[in-house]
């Protein structure tokens, strides 16, 4: 089997197609795991232990099974309960509720790390809640998270491929498409790889920029 | 002078090796079945569609195209087949890449298949047909009919002859949905993610049958879509494996047990019967 350039260049539209798809997934999925994360991190810390159990024991849930099921689940049998989501929609609210679950964690890590002293000093000080979280312990805990929570961001980004399971056309779909019509496999799933590993590397340059501007406390 | 009379005699030695290499091609040719007959099973692609191919909840393989095939491989010498499940567009590259020996599930003939793969007489002929809502909310006789309706999605088996036709019709690639499998593409049909959902004839009553739905109605034959036949798809390269293939199962038409595989599953005998492979590869005109 050999590598053939025009083939390349004829799928190059389609995979391309799949690229955006892949990445508009992958960004709205980080922004909602972000929130769904910071809600489930700040929940837990309810002093309601009601509150803080319901939620510790739905993360924990959602965390402990695989992504791929969750979204059959969204996909295929919410809609018997009349809940039906267009494939996009269902695939970006299974990746931001998935991966919302191991962010929290990573807020809860970085919220943690704040000195005691930092929330007697506030309480002191005469601080209302909103300040002390919004001026002081927010600033502190959120820069030393940036390094795991890119390492999420990438690793969503890869796991994007298993949106085709419910019918997104994203770049793996996209590719399989195409082998199915030419029968070749090579070209299209080398592509994939490379766009994979291409968009990669450009986020952890962002990434690691990101890191270096906001990473530092500012004590 | 000597060191001259050595080359040649080696070249002479190759040239010879080469030549007995090349010369014996029937004994080659019965190598691969020699290797499944050495082995003991031969290595089937299906798709899990009935009634063309089937899984039981015991992992039992049945189906029209697995029998046929499991009947004709005993009188080959082979007794046992092992069937794999896959994506019917993954059938073709996984026989290229040596994964199976053979794809007996349903694969139509067309002749860009052909080109590909080296077909088997032909064993099983269906049409097309549609399953959508009662009453037919859209109006569909056609895969033109969904091309025409700018709303209307259809969903096809990803590779699957379907999906094809949808796009030949002109369906544009956004509204022809890659489904899974036959029980996702019933209830994305129940469900209304998408207008119809297109299989063979025969795949979409059994699905019928087992979803027992009666807001669900079938369209078939779809109008325009060819009756297609599948045959065994062969590796290029194993055209002597398929040639014995084709003797029996000539054999198998000619004496009625054919028919007794297949029948049972609602195929035509008389229709695989009344066509040959040649025909069915020939580009469309």
């Amino acid at each position: 089997m050999e590598w053939d350039w025009n083939f390349v260049w004829q799928i190059m539209p389609t995979l391309l197609q799949g690229v955006k798809i892949t990445i508009l997934a992958t960004l709205l999925g980080s922004v909602l795991a972000a929130i769904v994360g910071l809600g489930i991190a700040l929940l837990r810390r309810s002093p309601n232990r009601i509150v803080s159990r319901t939620t510790g024991f739905v993360a924990e849930f959602i965390r402990g099974t695989p992504l791929l099921v969750q979204l059959y689940f969204i996909f295929y049998v919410l809609p018997d309960i009349g809940i039906l989501l267009p494939p996009l929609l269902a695939g970006v609210i299974g990746l931001g509720l998935h991966y919302g679950t191991y962010t929290a964690e990573v807020y809860r890590a970085g919220i943690d790390n704040v000195p005691r002293g930092q929330w007697e000093a506030a309480k002191a000080c005469n601080l209302s809640a909103s300040q002390t979280w919004t001026r002081i312990i927010m600033p502190q805990a959120i820069p030393p998270m940036i390094p795991a929570l890119a390492n999420y961001f990438i690793a969503m980004f890869k796991e994007t491929p298993l949106l085709s399971a419910i019918t997104v056309l994203e770049l793996m779909n996209q590719a399989k498409s195409v082998a199915n019509t030419y029968y070749r496999y090579i070209e299209p799933i080398t592509l994939v790889g490379a766009f994979f590993l291409a968009i990669s590397l450009v986020s952890v340059v962002l990434l690691r920029f990101l890191e270096h501007r906001y990473g530092r406390i500012e004590r | 002078m000597r060191k001259i009379a050595v080359f040649a005699g080696a070249a002479a030695v190759a040239v010879g090796a080469a030549a007995l290499a090349s010369l014996p091609s029937s004994a080659q040719d019965n190598a691969k079945l020699e290797q499944l007959k050495a082995q003991g099973f031969a290595r089937v692609a299906i798709a899990n569609e009935p009634p063309y191919t089937a899984v039981a909840a015991d992992g039992k393989v049945s189906g029209a195209a697995p029998d046929v095939a499991r009947e004709i491989f005993k009188r080959l010498g082979v007794p046992e087949i092992v069937a794999s499940i896959s994506e019917y567009g993954a059938m073709i590259p996984g026989l290229q890449a040596g994964r199976h020996d053979v794809v007996t599930a349903g694969l139509f003939m067309k002749p860009e298949r052909c080109a590909a793969v080296v077909y088997s007489e032909p064993v099983l002929c269906d049409a097309e047909a549609l399953l959508v809502k009662k009453g037919n909310p859209k109006g569909f006789k056609s895969y033109a009919d969904v091309a025409k309706d700018e709303s209307a999605t259809v969903g096809a088996p990803g590779g699957g002859t379907e999906e094809k036709l949808a796009l030949d019709a002109g369906v544009p690639r956004d509204r022809v949905i890659v489904v899974p499998d036959g029980q996702s593409g019933l209830k994305m049909v129940q469900d209304g993610r998408i207008d119809a959902y297109s299989l063979p004839v025969l795949s979409i009553n059994d699905l019928m049958k087992k979803a027992n739905d009666s807001n669900l109605e079938v369209i078939a034959p779809v109008e325009g879509a060819p009756v297609y036949c599948d045959g065994a798809a062969f590796k290029k390269g194993d055209e002597a494996l398929r040639d014995a293939f084709n003797v029996e199962l000539a054999k198998m038409k000619e004496s009625g047990e054919f028919a007794k595989i297949i029948e049972p599953y609602g195929f035509s005998a008389a229709a695989a019967m009344s066509t040959t492979m040649e025909k069915l590869c020939a580009p469309a005109q």
